[in-house]
């Protein structure tokens, strides 16, 4: 009877977990399938689930007349800046929050943490302005720079550092080590787990950003990947085939680290929950 | 090895004064031990001498150099603490090397001095082993060690035993004093555990409420308190205390009526009060003897009888004394059953007297001839 009972809930929830698997792959398979279409294909009124001819066509012209290699590029360069100015931006003002001692601390984490009330875009246009007058209009200092203060991942770094016992940074103190020293050689080993966490987790939103770098660039050979996409049509309106090739080619790397970094993701997710990982 | 001396010392927390002007010297080469109940003052105050707390007001000498305003690691100090506080990244070698690593000192010197100081503790065996590769003991071995390759002058421990079990705290009680005559440094131990500071100490600091109530030998602490807190906080169990009045003196004897009506004699100079004073009567467990309850005596009835092995505890209640008085009997003797009614009796010369504000009487020079017992 209770063996029965479990299996019953064993199918109940491994269909469950086959629905929301085929409903988070559909539009990913269906990208795939316009992608590996002729373009004419794609705009026909006859439905089907699977090409009807076969062809890389898409990708072909993706790679070879369009941008798209450049755009990589940016975009790598861009998420990979953005990634490693936040975290070493986050951690020292994460550990200053945390473990130091100074006047105006709560009212200061009380301000960066405000900026979570801050929608990005009533940002935008005071930020263009500032950029403008920098002279950083179509520049990777342009696209980056705005990206770079997280207060999401300040805050993550400072309660996970409020965690660690005070004992380990005083050790570190009479051991002759200074703050960014303490940081570096102590806090940020113990803290492994979660910082890669934190850097894949921005490195991805970096990659996928597109309206900050909408507004900052102009030039075709500035453009990162998601902007792009939205060159990838003609006089006779969008190329879906195109489209979806760029798509697919475009989260790619992002899909293959988050493969490489998953097990740290996923450890630095339980040290930040406090499980046990 | 260096000299403390510590003038004045006061910490502030805002309006909150936590240290109460602390006056103490620590000879060079003394083991020094600060013990007092949680929230004492004890730990705070060797995190000043270490500069991990700021002086509020006061002056610390270290070797007879003002060091208020000094950097921790220039103090020519190393600490143990409590939690042990080994980087868990690092190798055992690599946590014990550390403090020289920054210091720019050569790799070959590190690991030089880090075998060295690890063939010193036996611990050489482990360090090429993370932290959490190693047990609690041997945790603790390595942060004496780490403390040790810095050569300080002074070394400060914060409660280093308290995360042992009861076995290997002891055996660890030994090396540490073992390990305080090989070294010949100052060391300064912080506990709260008495028998701890009894047997490490060659000077105990007993602080309460952020100041100090008395500082001596283990011996004399013990055999004069002060004051009634620090009779009560050494010596385990307790010193027994029972709310007397003087009803006379007589040459070195002073004579105190007990709840029950008895009198009893106390070798104590109780010339600065009157009689008819409220007083308290201190009796430590292994002084109090128990007779039949016909002889004469505290009348008692026995509440609990707890076989520790060599001794038995009998805990007694005693009308007009709040919670139970304590006696120690040798395991061989004779026990009372649980609601049996005993009568107490103790030494002149073993007892002690506290006035209302709790400071101690001095004995009277003749204590140790006079063993006036009850009448």
């Amino acid at each position: 009877m209770n063996s029965r009972s479990n299996l019953g809930w064993t199918l109940v929830g491994a269909i469950c977990a086959i629905v929301l698997a085929a409903l988070w792959a559909a539009p990913l398979l269906w990208a795939l399938s316009t992608a590996l279409r002729p373009e004419l294909e794609t705009v026909s009124a006859d439905f089907h689930w699977l090409p009807q001819t076969w062809t890389l066509d898409a990708f072909a012209k993706t790679l070879g007349a369009g941008n798209l290699v450049r755009w990589l590029f940016n975009s790598a360069l861009v998420a990979l800046a953005v990634t490693v100015i936040t975290m070493a931006i986050s951690l020292m003002a994460a550990y200053a929050f945390s473990q130091l001692r100074f006047r105006g601390k709560g009212l200061l984490f009380a301000l960066a943490m405000l900026a979570f009330l801050l929608p990005f875009e009533a940002l935008l246009v005071p930020l263009f302005r500032t950029m403008n007058q920098l002279g950083m209009i179509n520049s990777y200092a342009g696209i980056v720079l705005p990206q770079v203060v997280s207060p999401v991942v300040i805050y993550v770094f400072k309660q996970f550092f409020d965690g660690i016992p005070a004992d380990f940074r005083e050790a570190a103190t009479m051991d002759g080590a200074g703050p960014l020293r303490v940081l570096w050689s102590v806090y940020l080993p113990i803290s492994g787990n979660i910082v890669w966490a934190m850097a894949i987790v921005t490195f991805i939103a970096a990659w996928n950003n597109f309206l900050w770098p909408f507004i900052i660039v102009t030039s075709n050979d500035m453009m990162t990947v998601p902007l792009g996409l939205t060159q990838t049509y003609d006089a006779f309106g969008v190329r879906y085939a195109q489209l979806m090739a760029a798509a697919l080619l475009g989260a790619l790397p992002v899909a293959l680290a988050y493969v490489v970094f998953q097990k740290k993701v996923t450890q630095g997710f339980l040290a930040a929950s406090g499980l046990k990982g | 090895m260096a000299s403390v001396r510590l003038r004045g010392i006061q910490k502030r927390y805002g309006d909150n004064l936590v240290i109460k002007g602390i006056d103490l010297d620590v000879e060079d080469g003394q083991f020094v031990v600060f013990v007092g109940p949680s929230g004492c003052g004890k730990s705070t105050l060797l995190r000043m001498i270490a500069g991990l707390e700021d002086i509020s007001a006061g002056t610390l000498e270290l070797g007879g150099r003002p060091c208020n305003d000094v950097d921790p690691a220039r103090r020519g100090i190393a600490m143990v603490f409590q939690s042990y506080a080994l980087y868990p990244h690092m190798t055992v070698a690599e946590n014990m090397g550390f403090a020289l690593k920054l210091a720019k000192v050569p790799k070959t010197e590190i690991a030089e001095r880090v075998r060295r100081a690890a063939a010193i503790l036996q611990i050489e065996h482990l360090l090429e082993r993370k932290p959490k590769a190693l047990s609690g003991g041997q945790r603790q071995r390595v942060a004496i060690g780490r403390a040790i390759v810095r050569k300080p002058e002074v070394f400060l421990f914060d409660e280093p035993l308290s995360n042992l079990d009861a076995a290997l705290r002891a055996q660890t009680r030994v090396e540490l004093a073992h390990l305080h005559r090989e070294l010949g440094s100052t060391m300064i131990y912080v506990t709260h555990d008495q028998v701890e500071a009894m047997t490490l100490g060659q000077k105990i600091v007993v602080f309460n409420g952020g100041h100090i109530e008395q500082a001596g030998t283990p011996l004399e602490l013990y055999e004069r308190p002060a004051n009634r807190f620090v009779a009560g906080f050494l010596g385990s169990p307790r010193m027994n205390f029972v709310p007397a009045t003087l009803a006379g003196e007589e040459g070195a004897t002073a004579a105190v009526r007990l709840p029950d009506g008895s009198i009893a004699e106390v070798a104590a100079d109780v010339g600065r009060v009157r009689a008819g004073a409220a007083l308290t009567l201190g009796i430590r467990p292994e002084h109090l003897r128990l007779a039949n309850a016909a002889e004469s005596g505290i009348a008692a009835t026995v509440a609990l009888v707890e076989y520790l092995g060599d001794v038995v505890l009998v805990h007694l209640q005693v009308a007009g004394v709040d919670g139970t008085l304590a006696a120690k009997v040798n395991a061989g003797s004779a026990v009372p059953a649980v609601g049996s009614r005993v009568g107490l009796r103790f030494d002149a010369g073993h007892a002690y007297l506290f006035d209302d504000a709790g400071l101690a009487f001095a004995p009277s020079r003749t204590r140790e001839a006079v063993h006036a017992g009850l009448q």
